[in-house]
């Protein structure tokens, strides 16, 4: 409908003229229901709740500007074009005309999303603030089975599959990952990327269900638009690489269904440039000119790169990428020299992709797999079962998770605890903020002790060096814990000092007879415990002050206080609680 | 007689006219003067003879003089004589035809465009220049592509002009892409769902968790039962009620439509009943008034004047009162519109804040959320190999979508 033409009895204003109800939205538009959703999700255009319900309550509400902004989309006509040759097509199968249908089904008119991704996202930057859901999707996608029943082709399954592959090498190669949490229902994820926090969420490997109360049809729509959005992201993030992007990989990993791998390997084959192409060119100049085929010995050649020392091929790929923030680095250098061998039970899939992130070596249980278990460099073997069979003393047997919580303290932290067979510390959430939430859990803040150590250490411990090859983590724990200890009677000196420094702050401030605003202080002063041994009468001071600016306020001041106080009263109460009952279940075990 | 022939005459010929009347004129008087002519009758032959007109002859000798005097009969001339072919500006007749035709009307003309008189567009001149630049741009992906063919991929740079361009994008007054509400797309658990969480933790979400699965047992248990949708009609007899009235109708021998007339009666009976309570009592307080006398009139009317003066004087009073009291009230007002500025603010933070947990209400069913994902107690292995994970990700995602906005919340998805 034209903006200057209003027909007699429709309202000039208010909500009445601005919204529409979905009914009225289909009419005006012309399409049925399936369409109008398929264009809605597409084009980002969402229901939107009106102060003034005109229609009533149970209704869905769209504003009218969304609706003409609908029918001014290119991609309306394209649809109705495709439904007038399906017609065509459902006719010529009607008159068993099979040779016609099928032909008509080959020349089949498409449509690209490519306009629509470029105008809801005009910056990169765009769509990589929007890229959280888009990437749970397409992560969850990949690990659906194919279903008829759905809709569910086999090749989007495999189209998602490569599409979350190409994201994680590109996010293992540029070490952009920053946070790793196991949940019971998946593996959450945040990277860095251009200072964006991008979070999501992959599925546990186990076998994902359909369920009766999920509209896959909607799912499958949003999917669509969020393959191509993720495919030119992937692109772009990928020539900024100098890495060429529908990437071609070594046909026979893919078959071992080590996509990741040879990603990361094609990725490190390209970006090493020319001297690769080069070879390819010398060694196979009769047919160089056949591109295909060029391409093909690429991917072989890159598997027989050198497989044992990819870590020497990143740091010459890493040399000539310049800009990389403090955290980069630290999680480049992580895992740096250590070399990781999965067993078959553990999450492969996802090592494979945050180990590499943080600098570590990895191989595998499998065919295709860069060195083998025997192979003498290896320092940690991962591995979920009870016990191991044969153990090689030169390495430490860990559970998988340790390396999440390595990689979310950032510290390489004591194995003890990993070791096969025994129960692991809790992992902990690496999204949560202790400060914040006024509890910290012990092991955190066991690790917040290693992660000071680990900062204070510059230079690596005398006595422990790399030759003692039989327990280095051990020592080095000792070491540690020695270093932590210190570290600690430093900080509670520093406590104390500055618990006296406040302190006198505060008699200058009630001289003054300023200290109402001060006055939340006092009991802080009161409760440090190093206060009272070194200050005997502190206490009783500390008392006088806080009763005194409590007496000198007015009614209203002194209700606002007492109910701050409550406040913290009640957030100390919880925190008391969930102490009390840790303690009780410790009593209880 | 002459009248009556005069009469059908034409009028045009003037002349002739005046020539008829005189000759029955002259008759008469001829007849006067024999004086015996009257007496005749005047139906025979000869009188009849003497009424007949010589009128065409006079008429044809009339136009022979005129036509002598002229210079002869014109239809009587060759045509040669009366027309001449003219030579002098001898245009084709085609072409004459074109000229008239290629004339175009004044409305017409009128509806032609006028080159000196600029277009008024009815859309926005905006649009035309946003469409020449997204044609600039099209034509420039299009060239990518072809380079990027010549690469050998298919696809190509959407965002690769990003720095050339994001003055357009940031002119464009329509912002496409809006957040629907402020909850993450991917919202992360809380620790206690880990999969080996802390046990402080654990408990605390799995109180949630109770807390939930309770929230619903309360709320069947507790609310109103629906209306079923049928009743049988062998069921409503077992009613109470329904039995007793059967019971009444059996009895009274009436239906339940007299029953309910009878009550009505009953009702009037009684409210008639207190009207005549009500006129009693009426006709005891007249009884009971006594006279106004002039004494009590006279006081009467002092009194009012003397609480009219004081009203006016405490109205003065209150009046200068409240000028005195001037920037009080105006500080007053300023606290009231203060308070009011606050009340709005924390209406709009605490709607944000419900925005926060609930989604906008968009269809007919509201969200619900759903169950947190967190191990029993007995579950909790510290295994990651014998975790027994949730595998309902895509409802999480649904329910996600669902909670942000983007979808309608719906019930009863699957038909089966």
């Amino acid at each position: 409908m034209p903006k200057h033409y209003r027909p007699a009895g429709k309202k000039k204003e208010g909500n009445a003229a601005r919204y529409m109800t979905r009914s009225q939205a289909l009419k005006s538009l012309q399409v049925n229901l399936n369409l109008f959703r398929r264009l809605c999700i597409v084009k980002g255009i969402f229901p939107r709740e009106p102060k003034k319900k005109v229609k009533g309550n149970h209704h869905t509400y769209y504003h009218v500007k969304d609706i003409s902004f609908l029918q001014h989309e290119p991609l309306l006509e394209k649809f109705r074009e495709i439904k007038t040759y399906q017609k065509k097509v459902q006719k010529a199968k009607a008159k068993k005309n099979e040779e016609l249908a099928r032909l008509l089904l080959t020349r089949q008119p498409t449509y690209k999303l490519d306009r629509l991704i470029r105008e809801r996202y005009p910056t990169f930057i765009d769509a990589l603030r929007d890229l959280d859901d888009c990437l749970t999707m397409v992560h969850l996608f990949a690990v659906l089975p194919a279903s008829d029943r759905e809709n569910l082709e086999v090749k989007r399954v495999h189209n998602c599959r490569r599409l979350s592959h190409e994201w994680q090498a590109y996010i293992s190669r540029t070490h952009a990952l920053r946070k790793v949490f196991v949940s019971v229902k998946g593996i959450y994820y945040q990277a860095e990327l251009e200072g964006q926090k991008i979070t999501w969420l992959t599925p546990h490997a186990i076998q994902q269900v359909f369920t009766n109360d999920v509209d896959f049809g909607v799912l499958l729509t949003f999917l669509e638009f969020y393959e191509t959005l993720l495919a030119f992201t992937n692109f772009k993030l990928y020539h900024s690489l100098n890495v060429k992007y529908p990437p071609i990989l070594d046909s026979r990993l893919e078959a071992l269904a080590a996509d990741l791998y040879a990603l990361s390997r094609y990725i490190d084959a390209s970006s090493r440039g020319m001297t690769v192409e080069a070879k390819v060119d010398a060694s196979s100049s009769s047919q160089s000119n056949d591109r295909a085929e060029s391409e093909l010995r690429l991917a072989q050649l890159q598997h027989q790169l050198p497989s044992s020392e990819p870590g020497a091929l990143m740091h010459l790929v890493a040399d000539k990428e310049v800009e990389e923030d403090e955290e980069t680095r630290a999680c480049k250098s992580l895992f740096k020299d250590l070399k990781f061998f999965l067993s078959r039970e553990v999450p492969r899939e996802s090592l494979l992709f945050v180990l590499p992130a943080f600098g570590g070596t990895v191989s595998w249980e499998g065919e295709g797999a860069p060195f083998k278990e025997d192979d003498e460099s290896i320092t940690h073997h991962i591995i979920d079962k009870p016990s191991a069979g044969h153990m090689y003393l030169s390495r430490e047997y860990v559970q998988p998770q340790w390396i999440y919580d390595c990689v979310n303290a950032r510290v390489i932290l004591p194995t003890e605890k990993y070791l096969v067979g025994r129960i692991p510390p809790p992992h902990l959430s690496p999204f949560v903020d202790n400060e914040a939430e006024g509890y910290v859990p012990d092991y955190a803040e066991t690790i917040k002790r290693l992660q000071a150590a680990a900062r204070n250490d510059v230079l690596p411990l005398p006595g422990v060096g790399k030759e003692d090859l039989e327990d280095p983590q051990n020592l080095l724990y000792a070491g540690v814990m020695s270093r932590a200890e210190e570290a600690e009677a430093a900080k509670t000196k520093k406590k104390m000092a500055e618990l006296e420094k406040q302190y006198h702050e505060e008699l200058k401030k009630e001289v003054t007879g300023s200290a109402v605003d001060d006055v939340a202080a006092a009991p802080v002063v009161e409760g440090g415990d190093g206060e009272e041994s070194s200050v005997p009468d502190a206490a009783q001071i500390a008392q006088d002050t806080a009763d005194m600016p409590t007496l000198m306020m007015s009614r209203k001041k002194r209700k606002l206080y007492d109910a701050m106080k409550i406040g913290q009263k009640k957030k100390s109460e919880s925190v008391e609680r969930i102490k009390q009952r840790k303690k009780n279940l410790k009593a209880d075990q | 007689q002459a009248h009556t022939f005069r009469s059908s005459l034409p009028l045009l010929n003037q002349p002739r006219r005046r020539r008829r009347e005189t000759q029955p004129e002259r008759e008469r008087e001829r007849d006067s003067q024999m004086g015996n002519r009257s007496k005749t009758s005047r139906k025979g032959k000869k009188a009849w003879r003497a009424n007949i007109s010589t009128e065409d002859i006079e008429d044809f000798f009339e136009k022979s003089t005129k036509d002598a005097l002229s210079g002869g009969n014109l239809s009587a001339a060759p045509s040669e004589d009366l027309f001449h072919v003219d030579k002098s500006h001898d245009i084709p007749v085609k072409r004459k035809i074109e000229k008239h035709r290629e004339k175009a009307l004044r409305c017409d003309s009128v509806l032609k465009k006028n080159p000196f008189v600029q277009v008024v567009s009815s859309s926005k001149p905006k649009s035309k220049i946003s469409k020449k630049k997204t044609n600039v741009v099209e034509s420039k992906t299009f060239k990518q592509a072809q380079k990027n063919v010549d690469d050998g991929s298919v696809m190509t740079d959407l965002w690769g002009d990003d720095d050339n361009n994001n003055g357009e994008h940031e002119k464009n007054p329509r912002k496409i892409w809006k957040m629907t509400s402020s909850i993450p797309a991917v919202e992360v658990d809380p620790a206690g769902c880990s999969y080996n969480p802390t046990a402080e933790s654990h408990e605390d979400m799995l109180a949630e968790a109770v807390a939930q699965e309770m929230q619903k047992v309360y709320k069947n248990e507790l609310g109103p039962e629906p209306v079923p949708l049928t009743i049988d009609g062998n069921n409503n007899i077992e009613d109470e009620a329904g039995l007793l009235s059967v019971c009444n109708r059996i009895i009274n021998g009436k239906s339940a439509y007299f029953l309910g007339v009878d009550n009505g009666s009953e009702g009037e009976e009684e409210a008639d009943a207190e009207k005549e309570s009500s006129e009693a009592g009426n006709n005891k307080n007249a009884r009971t008034t006594k006279r106004v006398t002039r004494v009590v009139l006279n006081k009467r009317s002092r009194q009012k004047a003397l609480r009219k003066m004081e009203t006016k004087e405490k109205l003065k009073e209150k009046l200068s009162k409240e000028i005195d009291s001037l920037p009080k009230i105006l500080k007053e007002i300023a606290k009231d519109d203060k308070e009011k500025q606050n009340k709005l603010i924390r209406r709009k933070i605490a709607k944000e804040e419900v925005l926060k947990i609930r989604p906008p209400r968009l269809g007919k069913h509201k969200f619900e959320a759903p169950p947190v994902q967190v191990l029993l107690t007995e579950e909790m292995t510290g295994s990651l190999r014998k975790l027994k994970a949730c595998c309902t990700l895509a409802r999480d995602r649904f329910k996600s979508l669902e909670k942000r906005g983007i979808l309608v919340p719906s019930k009863n998805i699957r038909r089966n």
